[in-house]
């Protein structure tokens, strides 16, 4: 056991030393501070508050100008009441003819006095609206028409109704919306909260608790399954392997290297997250986490704990793998190709959560929740989006267990096989008569 | 009882059979020679020995005991190809290996400080291995196989890629190895290395020992099949001798094949009659002739 820890030491001590690890940490740490900052150094930029964008049109006298210059006045009048007004109308005089105007209108966008104008046209039968066009240099204006054309639908119900006579109460009753609150239940007793169910707000802390997982998840077979593979191959291509393995005993080496990875992977994501929290926690950050009303406290305590048990036998599932094809590697250079169809089916599993996660009831999801690779992804999200029974998380767990244990053995032999190999990369077959020569 | 025991062991790659029965033991203070082409089954034996792979048949005794874990750390290897990290300190991975090996990081610390000093390298206590030149790698790799004060030590080519200077250090270390008592099983190509360090010696070919026992008992089987003469001036008619098998020129004089120790007489009253002698020498046979005489020109494969 004593030679355990030492593997485990080496390993830990090892990469913490190695530059280029220091480096990713650090690389890392700076972008996820420039990341949560960026909002804020946004709008730094951005000058203060909303930008108004400033609409010229015509205001005019004539018989066939006459209905534009309402709505136009009508436009103007709306915006200028509201609070916060993120369009402002400018009227400018008529000069008499069609061109003249349009002359008048292109030279106020060139003096940036306006963004654009509206042209009035005919009167349509069916809105008894003239028809609209708005003209600017800019392309696709689809936020600002929209926002021009809810404004109008608004002026439009104002004066039905106040034609309709109906009262202020009224108007109020028609224009609140009307409230649903969701509750998710689970009808058979379900493995995570039983009972009350979950409020909405649960049910999103939940979403982002399973998101956050299932990246963390993926990101740490990412990272460390591919360390732990070039690490033996490295040891192999170097020869050390020879002399480690006649100073301790396989397995204690292979599980020592996983072990020693997870731990320099695991404080690598706290890092991670203590500079996530130290960059939240910044004062001017105060007011977008106020925003997202992110309460921890909301995250159901049975998820966190199966998240724990998802998440360590996910990590020395896919690790046990990538330990037994760095071992049957020589060179780092094939390792790329080697490790290519785990880094598949992890991220297989990773992309069905992802896909699934509007929607964790599918027969996708359902069935691949028992299928071991994919179970430590999809069974966390149906833990934490729907209500699995019981006997299905145990049956997944139960499944994910006999797989270590197949995979742990068949990657041992792999291992032990594997490291005394040399040459180009091993087929099974020689694999199996190599195994049986050294009778293992 | 002999450190070392190694009984008919016997080991097969599929239908190949890379070491058909070969049996020696190794006693206290030995230095034992395993000689061989490439491929005549060296590595697989001395893999055996290290409980690397399993022998098919046959069986290992350490210290009288089969082997098992704790043997291990009673064993010293270093490999024949060169294997340590790379881009590690000297001081780590020699201290990481000696604590896999059940040593404290103190004693090993202080051998390991011991041993550089020994090889005149202290500085690279600190240094990484990449930084080394080649012959300076091996110097590390060599205490990294004798750090931990093993009973047993296993050098496979131990002295090549090195300069004369530094194969007289480790040469002369290996002896120490030796008078200290540990048992040290020695594969190499270089049979004069082999003459000077090995009392007792197995050649093997084509994955049987066809040669084993004790190297001065083995030399006495051979003929002495060459003689040497030096001499002033020129000598004629050597050719025509009878037991002469043939003459070649050197430098220094004739070396001269002949077929019976007689003929060795008839060289010398033949050449007295013509001139000076400085030098006349009967000489046994080198191992490097009796290897290749008992490989043959067919052993490499």
């Amino acid at each position: 056991m004593n030679n355990f820890w030492t593997v485990v030491g080496f390993t830990i001590k090892n990469k913490f030393r190695g530059k280029a690890f220091l480096i990713t940490t650090l690389i890392i740490a700076i972008i996820i501070s420039i990341g949560i900052n960026l909002p804020y150094i946004f709008s730094q930029f951005g000058g203060d508050g909303k930008k108004v964008t400033n609409i010229g049109y015509v205001q005019s006298s004539q018989a066939e100008l006459a209905a534009g210059s309402i709505v136009g006045d009508q436009l103007k009048a709306y915006n200028e009441a509201q609070e916060e007004p993120s369009i402002k109308l400018i009227p400018y005089e008529d000069k008499g003819s069609a061109a003249a105007n349009e002359t008048e209108l292109k030279k106020a966008i060139a003096n940036k006095e306006i963004k654009g104008y509206l042209e009035f046209g005919e009167a349509t039968a069916e809105s008894g609206l003239p028809s609209m066009t708005y003209k600017s240099e800019k392309l696709m204006e689809m936020e600002l028409t929209s926002s021009l054309q809810s404004t109008l639908q608004a002026i439009r119900m104002e004066a039905a109704l106040q034609s309709a006579g109906l009262t202020d109460e009224q108007k109020t009753q028609l224009f609140t919306p009307v409230d649903i609150a969701t509750v998710q239940i689970s009808a058979t007793e379900g493995a995570g909260n039983i009972g009350e169910g979950k409020t909405p707000a649960e049910q999103g802390m939940n979403m982002g608790f399973v998101y956050a997982l299932v990246v963390l998840l993926f990101m740490t077979i990412m990272i460390t399954g591919q360390l732990i593979a070039s690490e033996i191959t490295a040891e192999k291509s170097s020869r050390v392997m020879e002399l480690l393995i006649t100073s301790v005993a396989p397995l204690k080496q292979m599980f020592g290297k996983i072990l020693g990875m997870f731990i320099v992977g695991l404080i690598q994501i706290i890092v991670y997250v203590a500079v996530i929290i130290i960059n939240v926690s910044l004062p001017h950050n105060s007011k977008t986490l106020k925003d997202l009303d992110i309460d921890f406290s909301l995250i159901d305590p049975s998820l966190i704990v199966y998240a724990l048990i998802f998440y360590v036998t996910g990590y020395f599932l896919f690790a046990t793998l990538f330990a037994a094809v760095g071992s049957i590697v020589s060179r780092t250079e094939d390792l790329g190709q080697a490790v290519l169809p785990i880094t598949m089916i992890s991220l297989a599993g990773f992309y069905i959560t992802i896909f699934s996660i509007g929607n964790p009831d599918s027969t996708l999801v359902n069935v691949t929740s028992y299928i071991p690779f994919f179970s430590p992804y999809v069974m966390m999200l149906r833990l934490g989006l729907s209500e699995p029974p019981m006997w299905q998380v145990l049956t997944s767990i139960g499944i994910l267990l006999a797989t270590i244990y197949a995979s742990v053995w068949i990657s041992a032999k792999i291992y032990r096989t594997g490291v005394l190999m040399y040459g180009k990369r091993p087929s099974w077959k020689e694999l199996r008569k190599a195994m049986k020569a050294y009778k293992i | 009882m002999n450190p070392l025991k190694v009984e008919h062991i016997v080991k097969q790659y599929g239908d190949k059979t890379a070491v058909n029965g070969i049996s020696f033991e190794v006693s206290e203070g030995e230095i034992y020679g395993l000689l061989g082409a490439n491929g005549a089954g060296k590595t697989t034996t001395m893999r055996m020995v290290l409980g690397l792979i399993y022998p098919d048949e046959g069986k290992i005794y350490y210290h009288g005991k089969p082997y098992s874990n704790q043997q291990l750390q009673g064993l010293g290897y270093l490999p024949e190809e060169r294997g340590l990290y790379p881009k590690v300190r000297v001081s780590d991975q020699i201290l990481y290996l000696a604590q896999l090996r059940g040593m404290s990081k103190k004693d090993a610390d202080v051998n390991l400080k011991r041993w550089l000093d020994r090889f005149e390298v202290p500085d690279y206590y600190n240094k990484k291995v990449e930084e080394l030149s080649k012959g300076n790698q091996q110097k590390i790799q060599f205490i990294a196989s004798i750090i931990h004060n093993p009973k047993i030590v296993i050098l496979d080519e131990a002295f090549s890629g090195l300069d004369p200077v530094n194969v007289e250090l480790l040469k002369s270390t290996v002896k120490e190895l030796r008078d200290s008592g540990t048992s040290i099983l020695f594969s190499t190509h270089r049979m004069e290395h082999v003459e000077e360090l090995c009392r007792n010696i197995t050649i093997l070919h084509r994955s049987n020992a066809v040669l084993k026992g004790n190297l001065k008992e083995i030399k006495k089987q051979f003929p002495k099949e060459r003689v040497i003469l030096s001499t002033e001036g020129e000598v004629k008619g050597l050719e025509q001798i009878t037991g002469v098998t043939g003459v070649t020129r050197h430098e220094y004089g004739y070396e001269i094949g002949i077929t019976n120790e007689a003929a060795g007489g008839d060289i010398l009253r033949h050449a007295i009659g013509q001139t000076a002698i400085s030098r006349f020498e009967i000489k046994e046979p080198t191992l490097n002739e009796i290897f290749i005489k008992t490989v043959g020109g067919d052993g490499h494969e």
